[in-house]
């Protein structure tokens, strides 16, 4: 078991530093000072701090709030998926979970009036859980579920949950639903403090769950077998944390679209800090989530000279890479 | 023989259309170490499954302290039964002491985790497994051997009546075999923890097991103490292969020794 004691406050510094980043870093740069000022209503030198108050309340302050609730429920979605299926290579995305809450979501938008918000999320979550099972289920075979085959499952559903969001976008009436690139590339900037608030009740609900099946996940890594014979109701828990994986990760993808590889980079870089005890793990992987995909979402807002890359875009880029990297060294374990 | 402990009567158990288990009786005494022997495919491993509830008998009845595996609650039945088996994980990076910790889970409501009780137990565990040096090494950094000792420990910590272990001494060397015999011994004479050891280890089964049930095909052919058990005529029956079988000096215990091929 190791120190702890450090870990978390570096973990909340680590946190707060890119928030900060986050709030000052754009086209309109602010000082420290201005953003402090502009949070807590003082008057700022430099860009009017009326100008300063705006860019930080209304742009930026919800888009890092959606960011922390994207990658931290992202996060623990993986943390959740890798410990039900024993699966260190298991993410949302790459399950093709996230399609599926893509679809969902994009249905509700289609078929009910207005910007339902209720409906939405219930939506989404309905159309992760059932891509998460048709992947379980296809890449079940009488020995089990093999790592290879899963993934592969996953990225055939999830190439086929694509063409459908494709088609969607393309039969949609034009304004009805965000476009193809929001889907597939997920993106932070419709980020209002509406659709924050919409999210936050089920990420917290989400979060209190599986911190709830916290120890009976760290079973689960052992196995099936020894979870049951060391006294789990297996069953009952793989449905619990796979509900709750499903929610998390859908509830997600309704606000921000499919934003990949950050259940599955997150998770590893949080265990390598705490280990694998979920009560740790948990709470430091949404922490790192939320801090991971809030400097992701800056590198996509500041790295091009003009316009703004989908922040799934810069995920890609640096999960794909991980993906392999794992791929090839769980190729070399004993 | 105190109260039976364990029982199974015309036990029929099928994988498929092939009869694993063919009509098994068997009895465990409570504060016995009881040992099944038998080739591979005898069906060790599928009646240890039966016994801790994983599968359930085709034909035939089980009990565990009287009562039917499926009759307990989960926790109820891991403070009962505690089975080594599987290796631990190595895609997750776990600590040993940590591995062994997770044995609690039964004892363990989800606010006390981690007590006194449950530290002190698993250190117990770790010292007689004498894996006390390596309780904050990760399960991936560990021999083979010393991962396999880890199971055995995370069970002890488990405190159960009864463990049943399938082939917990594969990967040990000749001075682990013997401390993995001497463990199961103590924790009956302090404890009163009784095992049913699925083994192959014939002599050192005669020598530290109580009872021995021989299986094969599916059905136990033979049972009693290791000197009524272990008769050359039963192991060729079983085994296949021709055995001398005499009494070790020093102990007395029977002693079986394969014969070479003329």
């Amino acid at each position: 078991m190791r120190s702890s004691t450090l870990v978390f406050p570096l973990l909340a510094a680590a946190f707060v530093g890119a928030a900060a980043l986050s709030l000052s870093v754009g086209p309109v740069q602010l000082s420290l000072g201005q953003v402090f000022s502009a949070i807590t209503g003082g008057s700022a030198g430099g860009v009017s701090g009326e100008t300063a108050a705006r860019v930080v309340l209304t742009l930026r302050l919800p888009r890092i709030l959606l960011g922390v609730l994207v990658g931290g429920a992202l996060s623990s979605s993986g943390v959740a998926f890798q410990a039900l299926l024993r699966n260190p290579l298991a993410d949302p995305y790459i399950l093709g979970v996230s399609g599926g809450a893509a679809v969902g979501a994009m249905t509700a938008k289609l078929l009910l009036p207005g910007d339902s918000f209720l409906p939405l999320p219930i939506c989404a979550f309905l159309g992760a859980a059932i891509a998460a099972s048709a992947v379980f289920l296809l890449a079940r075979r009488r020995s089990g579920i093999s790592r290879e085959r899963l993934i592969l499952m996953g990225v055939i559903i999830g190439a086929f949950l694509n063409a459908l969001i494709m088609m969607m976008v393309a039969l949609a009436p034009p304004g009805r639903i965000p476009g193809a690139v929001y889907w597939l590339m997920g993106d932070l900037s419709l980020g209002t403090l509406g659709r924050v608030g919409m999210l936050a009740p089920y990420v917290a609900a989400g979060l209190v769950l599986l911190f709830l099946l916290s120890r009976g996940m760290d079973l689960l890594l052992l196995g099936d077998e020894v979870a049951f014979q060391s006294g789990l109701s297996v069953e009952r828990v793989k449905t619990a944390v796979y509900l709750t994986a499903s929610l998390l990760a859908g509830t997600v993808v309704a606000v921000s679209g499919l934003i990949g590889f950050v259940g599955l980079i997150v998770p590893h870089g949080a265990r390598s800090i705490v280990g694998s005890g979920h009560r740790r793990l948990l709470p430091a992987a949404f922490l790192l989530g939320g801090t991971f995909l809030i400097v992701a979402d800056v590198l996509a807002r500041t790295v091009g000279p003009s316009g703004e890359l989908p922040v799934g875009a810069v995920t890609a880029l640096a999960g794909a890479p991980f993906f392999l990297y794992l791929l090839r060294r769980n190729g070399r374990k004993p | 023989m105190r109260g039976d402990l364990l029982t199974a009567k015309a036990l029929t158990f099928r994988y498929g259309d092939r009869d694993v288990l063919a009509g098994v009786d068997l009895r465990v005494g409570e504060g016995e170490v009881s040992v099944l022997l038998g080739p591979n495919g005898a069906g060790k491993s599928t009646l240890l499954k039966i016994f801790s509830g994983l599968l359930r008998p085709h034909v035939g009845e089980v009990t565990v302290l009287g009562r039917s595996p499926s009759s307990y609650g989960r926790r109820e039945m891991a403070k009962i039964l505690s089975v080594v088996g599987q290796d631990p994980p190595l895609d997750f990076p776990m600590s040993v002491e940590e591995y062994v910790m997770l044995g609690r889970f039964p004892h363990q409501g989800f606010f006390d985790a981690g007590t006194a009780e449950d530290l002190r137990e698993v250190e117990r565990a770790l010292a007689m497994t004498e894996l006390a040096d390596l309780g904050g090494r990760g399960l991936h950094e560990i021999s083979a051997g010393e991962r396999q000792r880890a199971t055995v420990a995370r069970a002890i910590a488990q405190g159960a009546r009864v463990m049943l272990l399938d082939e917990p001494t594969a990967y040990l060397d000749i001075y682990h075999r013997v401390a993995f015999y001497e463990i199961i011994t103590r924790l009956k004479e302090t404890c009163g923890v009784s095992a049913l050891i699925a083994s192959h280890d014939l002599s050192l089964c005669a020598e530290y097991g109580e009872r021995i049930f021989l299986m094969s095909g599916g059905k136990v052919k033979a049972s009693g103490t290791p000197e009524e058990v272990l008769t050359p005529g039963n192991v060729l029956a079983a085994f296949g292969v021709a055995v001398l079988c005499d009494r070790n000096p020093a102990t007395g215990a029977v002693r079986v020794t394969p014969q070479r091929k003329a």
